[in-house]
């Protein structure tokens, strides 16, 4: 009976694990790798970006995952599928029809957003939520993964999307400079209109996209200019803070669309740019934005060569002079010089964008819808052409940032304490900013690198003195981080500009506090520590 | 720039840049105003995944604005092509350069290279209507390519090469017109259930034991 029990017992032990083997497939979830890298901001206007997996390269996806089958079984139609809660339903991304033990499927995701996103005009969190399932997976094996990301709003424009710890450049901290295209809207029915306006009513015809001559060009380039002055637009600073994620650190800016331009009659250096790009490419010219340090300004390329305005030049009478249209183009094109000098020089600084060749690797316009009223308002603003005040032109005109630069000769900063050796060459400017009394000078190098900067504040303590400086930064767009160890002070300043680092002394008055602050660009400040702790060490 | 780019395609036509904008990020800052050749090598494996290997010699004045752009930091080319290559996750990279030769060898892994679709037809898509290939072996091709971007003047090699455990490879056209080389591929680990196979053998054992037991008696 023995003989016969042990090999019963072998057999139903053999058969129990082979019903088993077809009963209990056994959960796959738990080596199914999955590694995600996602991204960080989102930008409305740039939603058809987001959509087309060959614009730009496909750089900007909402997320990539890599998912890496570590079973050991052959995983049949597996699915990839995502949703945002409130934007895009369940989508499917991609079925793969077999995936082998240790085979891996990588899965960028390009979301296709509907077109009212362009409406939204306030910041949030949203949530992206993705789901891997396969073909006999159980709802414990399906695999669920969710992150959060910052969506902004429709005029919200993000400079990098870049790691703060992959940052190097120049070139890294505004990676996102072809993304200026979304914001210029030759479609725009506003703009069209407009555009058919000054075309009409202002230049009494035009003709230079047909007659290909860069003088109908510059033509048009000046009637933009003659119709914004003309309706007494001036120049004005928008919102342009830092924000951190968890792996991006960026300035995200306030760009107001062409059409809000328009209307509202007033625009910031890139605002105003994106407005020209949008009448000159309405009106079939190729649109040019330059973009330097700290400014930007637009133009348009004609038989290989290029052509620029500062549009800027309007002002403001709150702000100075106004320039003539013919003294803003002459301003341009000294800019355009040194633009090539430096660019072709390598200074990763100096860039442009060329709208319509960035407009064919992807980067399009959000899709805008007709208004009564904003026509209605373009109706005032053309109004104006004929019957508007004129505005007496002032022979000093002034720069783009509003700044009234008074440059001292003798380049010395009087001081009766706290004063510092200024190297030969430097130039100082007495009073660079009427709007922040607090400034009382600055010294820049020949290189316009390195800056020395000269407070005076009516405080009575070197953290009040800050909190000053801080208030007056915030209403330029930037902010600033700063240690205050004794009467020595180091801190950091983030702007349009990107971050600049400084060092400085503080010392107390009667009744005020006077900070002397020197510093440079980070990407510049390690080649200048020597030349800025010479400057810090000759503070007394 | 599509036009001579190697691409992954899927059932939903969303598409992966490969090869070639990674051979564009090596050589980016390079004049490239002689004629240069480039060698690349893809090597397929059974699971889909790709080892790239790229090699290039340059003449003397490239060479030097390759050095002074890339050459001399490896981190710094490894992220130009990462982000040359955004959709794609990239690992292994090895470096060796011959400054004798003027030349280097680039090496790195590219995961999911190509792709199953339903109906178990892996694929991989060269993104060029009537491609220039030239069958080698029943597993090796070798494509051949000069893109209008770097002016005509950088002949560009590829050799491709499937693994043992592909069959039936053929070039055929997607959608689109665009040559596309189609495989199947099964996986000899696939499917290997231990369970059922010691299932299988303690039956057998059982039973014959129990049949000699019986026939003894």
């Amino acid at each position: 009976m023995k003989s016969k029990l042990i090999p019963i017992i072998i057999a139903s032990v053999g058969l129990l694990l082979l019903v088993a083997s077809f009963l209990f497939k056994g959960s796959a979830s738990g080596d199914l790798d999955v590694d995600i890298v996602k991204a960080d901001f989102i930008m409305p206007a740039a939603h058809r970006v987001y959509a087309n997996p060959d614009a730009l390269n496909g750089k900007y996806y909402l997320f990539k995952a890599k998912i890496t089958n570590n079973t050991d079984q052959t995983l049949e139609d597996v699915t990839v599928r995502y949703q945002i809660p409130g934007y895009i339903d369940w989508t499917e991304l991609t079925v793969s029809g077999e995936m082998f033990p240790g085979q891996t499927l990588v899965v960028p995701c390009y979301p296709k957003f509907e077109d009212k996103i362009t409406e939204k005009t306030t910041e949030s969190v949203e949530k992206a939520q993705i789901e891997i399932s396969w073909d006999g997976a159980s709802e414990d094996d399906i695999v669920e993964e969710e992150f959060s990301f910052k969506m902004t709003n429709r005029n919200e424009y993000v400079y990098t999307g870049i790691k703060k710890e992959e940052i190097s450049t120049w070139s890294d901290m505004f990676d996102n400079d072809a993304l200026v295209a979304c914001f210029v809207t030759p479609n725009d029915p506003i703009v069209k209109y407009y555009t058919q306006n000054l075309q009409e009513k202002l230049m009494r015809g035009e003709a230079a996209s047909v007659s290909n001559k860069p003088e109908d060009g510059v033509r048009l380039l000046a009637s933009i200019y003659e119709g914004t002055r003309m309706s007494h637009m001036v120049y004005s600073g928008t919102k342009g803070i830092p924000q951190s994620t968890e792996d991006v650190q960026s300035i995200v800016q306030q760009v107001r669309l062409p059409r809000e331009v328009i209307t509202g009659n007033t625009g910031l250096c890139i605002e105003l740019s994106c407005l020209y790009a949008s009448v000159l490419s309405a009106a079939g010219l190729d649109p040019i934005i330059y973009l330097i340090p700290g400014h930007a300004y637009p133009g348009f390329r004609m038989n290989g060569q290029y052509y620029a305005i500062e549009a800027t030049g309007i002002n403001g009478e709150g702000l100075g002079g106004i320039m003539s249209a013919e003294e803003a183009f002459k301003r341009g094109t000294e800019e355009l010089n040194d633009f090539f000098k430096y660019a072709q020089s390598g200074d990763p600084r100096y860039t442009l964008v060329d709208i319509h060749g960035v407009n064919q690797q992807g980067a399009t316009a959000m899709d805008l819808k007709d208004d009564q009223f904003l026509r209605g308002k373009v109706d005032q603003v053309v109004a104006s052409w004929a019957g508007g005040t004129p505005i007496q032109e002032n022979n000093n005109p002034q720069t783009n940032s509003g700044n009234n630069p008074i440059v001292i000769p003798d380049n010395n900063v009087k001081t009766s304490a706290l004063s510092f050796t200024i190297p030969s060459g430097w130039q100082t400017y007495m009073k660079p900013v009427p709007e922040m009394p607090i400034l009382t000078a600055q010294v820049l190098a020949p290189d316009q690198v390195t800056t020395v900067s000269v407070y005076d504040i009516p405080v009575s303590s070197a953290q009040q003195a800050m909190s000053t400086i801080e208030q007056y930064f915030s209403n330029y767009g930037m902010s600033t981080q700063y240690q205050i160890n004794g009467n020595a002070i180091a801190g950091q300043t983030y702007s349009n500009n990107g971050t600049f680092n400084w060092v400085a002394k503080a010392l107390n008055l009667n009744g005020r506090v006077r900070i002397v602050a020197v510093g440079a660009p980070d990407y510049a400040y390690n080649q200048k520590t020597n030349e800025i702790n010479r400057i810090f060490n000759s503070i007394r | 720039m599509k036009s001579t780019e190697f691409l992954i395609v899927s059932d939903n036509m969303k598409t992966q840049k490969l090869v070639f904008t990674f051979v564009l990020a090596l050589i980016a800052f390079v004049n490239v105003y002689s004629q240069t050749q480039q060698k690349i090598d893809m090597k397929i494996d059974a699971i889909g995944n790709s080892q790239i290997t790229v090699s290039m010699t340059m003449n003397a004045q490239q060479w030097q604005t390759w050095l002074q752009t890339m050459g001399n930091n490896p981190a710094a080319m490894k992220r130009e092509i990462e982000r040359s290559m955004p959709a794609y996750f990239l690992d292994d990279f090895k470096l060796e350069k011959k400054d004798m030769e003027r030349s280097f060898v680039l090496t790195l892994n590219a995961y999911g290279a190509c792709e199953v679709d339903k109906r178990g037809n892996w694929t991989i898509d060269t993104d060029q209507k009537n491609a220039n290939v030239t069958e080698l072996t029943d597993h090796k091709f070798m494509l051949v390519s000069s893109p209008p971007e770097l002016g005509g003047n950088v002949q560009q090699t590829y050799t491709i090469e499937f693994p043992e455990e592909a069959e039936n490879i053929k070039i055929d056209k997607d959608a689109y017109g665009k040559s596309v080389f189609k495989f199947k591929m099964e996986n000899s680990s696939a499917n290997f259930n231990i369970m059922r196979w010691a299932g299988v053998l303690l039956l057998l054992v059982g039973a014959a034991w129990f049949v000699k037991n019986v026939v003894q008696k």
